[in-house]
């Protein structure tokens, strides 16, 4: 009896415990897309009235549509780059024992441990010493560098946990190297690969240390736009901005839910 | 084909790891047809065998030869073996019948021979219904088959089984082993198996080769291994066994301990003796054969017969009784028993 009272009480403190989590989580973007729909001109919540003209001033807006033209080339590039680049170098940390490897697997997932602020400075002086500082290119390289702690640790884990005996039975049933890996080892690696993908994608695109650091004014990306917006106005355009954001991940996040399934992502 | 001559043959066969010997200078013949069975205890090296015969463990020394042609550094992808693994190994992203097509693929039959002959092999195993399931949506049985449909479809020269009953029930595997051994038969395919379980080696196996710490130590058929072990380690591995040092006299009678007497060859000297406990009765159910006062040390029920521990002038003795309800004699009872000289085994000297 004592224990299903305990019981209880954990069970009830449990559900609390999560709703008051998922309302924490969800309660900033809620109160951003409701902001958005203001008539006022400054952000203010509750939204005084009702329209959508922030969103076809968002639409109108050079500054915005192009930074979020420049983030969503940079993220989609640099996530494809990093995918095979990351990947590649988690086949050699899971599967081979070569000297310094761990050395290179530490090397590998180094930036998740230096703090951004000091990753961002360094790469700066040393692309301006290279004479690449206030480009594309330079920019692009320090993304990479930032995402690819998170494809080659979701990489190395996937290839870890994939059973071996696998591939022996492939291999086993005649099929050379090559087959087996895209009919066995590529296939099993999918759900892997798209939460390394999704990672890396989201560590991009939502960037803003990194890319401040390194941005010129060919190169601004969304976040880095929206940061520099709001230090001198106040306008309900960068709720609708942030609203763009928050539809179009959720429809990607939709799209990979149908194709493979959250659960099996993360 | 000549009917002996060797489907797959072993030659001086070593792997060594780092500092431990895996597997030490074994050669073996099997020959067409034939179901042979590697036995021994954990860590023995039977599996470490089956992969050198599969190519996926390269041998630090010796050879494989499968039909007469040497494989040993041969890529596993090239060589005629069909692997059934102790857990099965289907691919999980793919349906039983693309399993099973999966190899057929790699040597080239064309869409519509995949088709039939994916039908032929669910046929033969019995899971035609079950073609469009996914390896997730069966059973550890159905499994087991797909398995060893999707190694038989591509017809190796040879079969290999790594412990394929170990992850069943005990009841299933009872029956899927009879099963499995008629299919093999009928198919008639060289068939190289592993297992611990020395029952299973006994009722499964054309030869048994039982190995020890990565040698062979003896190899016979099913009756030699478990009639005449020609080792002490045979002998107590093999099934369950009364064991006694000492001489036989000129006349030709063994004597160990202070009673125990039996009428054995006539080669005079030390003998180590193994007898059966199915050879040890009471008194009254053997007709004849010297009478022995027992005392009873433990008596275990197993339905169909009881296994007994007896302490005969202190020397241990163990029997097989059939004593109806389990009504046998309590720990401490003093019986009377017979050992048939018939079941007395001397061990070769060593
Ligand atoms: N990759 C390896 N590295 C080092 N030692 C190994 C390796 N594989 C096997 N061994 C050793 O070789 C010996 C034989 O192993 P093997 O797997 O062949 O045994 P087994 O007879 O199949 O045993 P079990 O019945 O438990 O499966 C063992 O002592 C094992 O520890
Ligand atoms: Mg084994």
């Amino acid at each position: 009896m004592q224990n299903d009272i305990t019981d209880k009480v954990m069970a009830t403190l449990g559900v609390f415990v999560r709703a008051t989590v998922y309302v924490m989580l969800i309660l900033p973007a809620v109160i951003v897309v409701i902001a958005s729909l203001t008539q006022g001109d400054s952000l203010s919540f509750p939204p005084k009235g009702f329209s959508t003209q922030w969103y076809s001033n968002a639409f109108a807006s050079t500054p915005f549509m192009s930074a979020l033209w420049t983030s969503t080339k940079l993220a989609v590039t640099a996530t494809v780059i990093v995918l095979s680049v990351g990947s590649a170098a988690a086949f050699a940390i899971a599967r081979y024992r070569f000297i310094g490897s761990s050395l290179f697997q530490s090397i590998a997932l180094s930036p998740l441990i230096v703090p951004v602020v000091v990753l961002g400075l360094g790469l700066l002086q040393f692309l301006s010493w290279m004479g690449f500082s206030q480009s594309y290119l330079g920019l692009f390289v320090g993304h990479l560098i930032i995402m690819l702690p998170y494809v080659v640790r979701t990489m190395v884990t996937g290839l870890l946990l994939l059973d071996r005996t696998l591939e022996q039975a492939a291999m086993n049933l005649r099929a050379p190297p090559f087959r087996v890996f895209c009919r066995i080892t590529l296939p099993l690696l999918v759900p892997s690969l798209i939460t390394a993908g999704v990672f890396a994608f989201v560590t991009s695109f939502g960037n803003v240390t990194l890319s401040s650091f390194l941005a010129s004014s060919g190169t601004v990306t969304l976040p880095v736009q929206i940061f520099t917006y709001v230090e001198y106005s106040y306008d309900p355009i960068v709720a609708a901005v942030s609203t763009i954001v928050i539809a179009v991940t959720a429809v990607v996040i939709l799209v990979i839910e149908r194709a493979v399934g959250v659960d099996k992502l993360f | 084909m000549d009917k002996n001559t060797a489907v797959l043959t072993l030659k001086n066969l070593n792997k060594t790891y780092d500092n431990t010997t895996a597997v030490d200078s074994v050669s073996l013949d099997v020959v067409k047809g034939e179901l042979l069975c590697l036995l021994g205890p954990s860590g023995c090296g039977k599996t470490t065998t089956l992969r050198m015969v599969a190519g996926f463990v390269k041998p630090t020394s010796g050879s494989v030869l499968i039909q007469g042609s040497d494989v040993t550094n041969q890529a596993p992808y090239r060589r005629d073996t069909g692997m059934v693994f102790q857990s099965y190994a289907l691919f999980p992203h793919m349906t039983v019948a693309q399993n099973i097509a999966f190899g057929l693929q790699n040597i080239g039959f064309a869409a519509k021979a995949q088709t039939e002959r994916v039908h032929e092999m669910l046929q033969l195993v019995e899971l035609e219904h079950l073609s469009k399931r996914f390896p997730a949506e069966l059973s550890g049985g159905q499994q087991q088959r797909v398995a060893l449909a999707r190694a038989l479809a591509m017809n190796p020269a040879v079969l290999l089984l790594d412990e394929p009953f170990s992850n069943l029930d005990a009841q299933l595997r009872v029956r899927l082993r009879e099963d499995l051994r008629a299919l093999l038969k009928r198919i008639r395919i060289t068939t190289l198996f592993v297992t611990h379980d020395q029952e299973e080696a006994l009722m499964f196996a054309d030869r048994v080769v039982v190995m020890r710490s990565g040698r062979v130590e003896q190899v016979g058929s099913p009756a030699e291994i478990y009639e005449t072990p020609a080792t002490r380690f045979v002998a107590e591995f093999i099934g369950w066994c009364s064991l006694f040092e000492g001489v036989v006299d000129g006349q030709g009678v063994f004597t160990t301990g202070k009673s125990i007497r039996l009428p054995l060859d006539h080669k005079p000297g030390p003998a180590t003796v193994i007898v059966r406990p199915e050879y040890v009765k009471p008194a009254e159910a053997l007709g004849s054969g010297p009478v022995f006062e027992a005392r009873v040390t433990s008596n275990t029920y197993y339905g169909a017969l009881c296994r007994l521990r007896l302490d005969v002038s202190g020397q241990e003795v163990l029997m097989e009784a059939h004593y109806p309800y389990g009504h046998g004699p309590s720990i401490g009872d003093r019986i009377e028993i017979r050992i048939d000289p018939k079941g007395a085994r001397r061990l070769p000297a060593h």
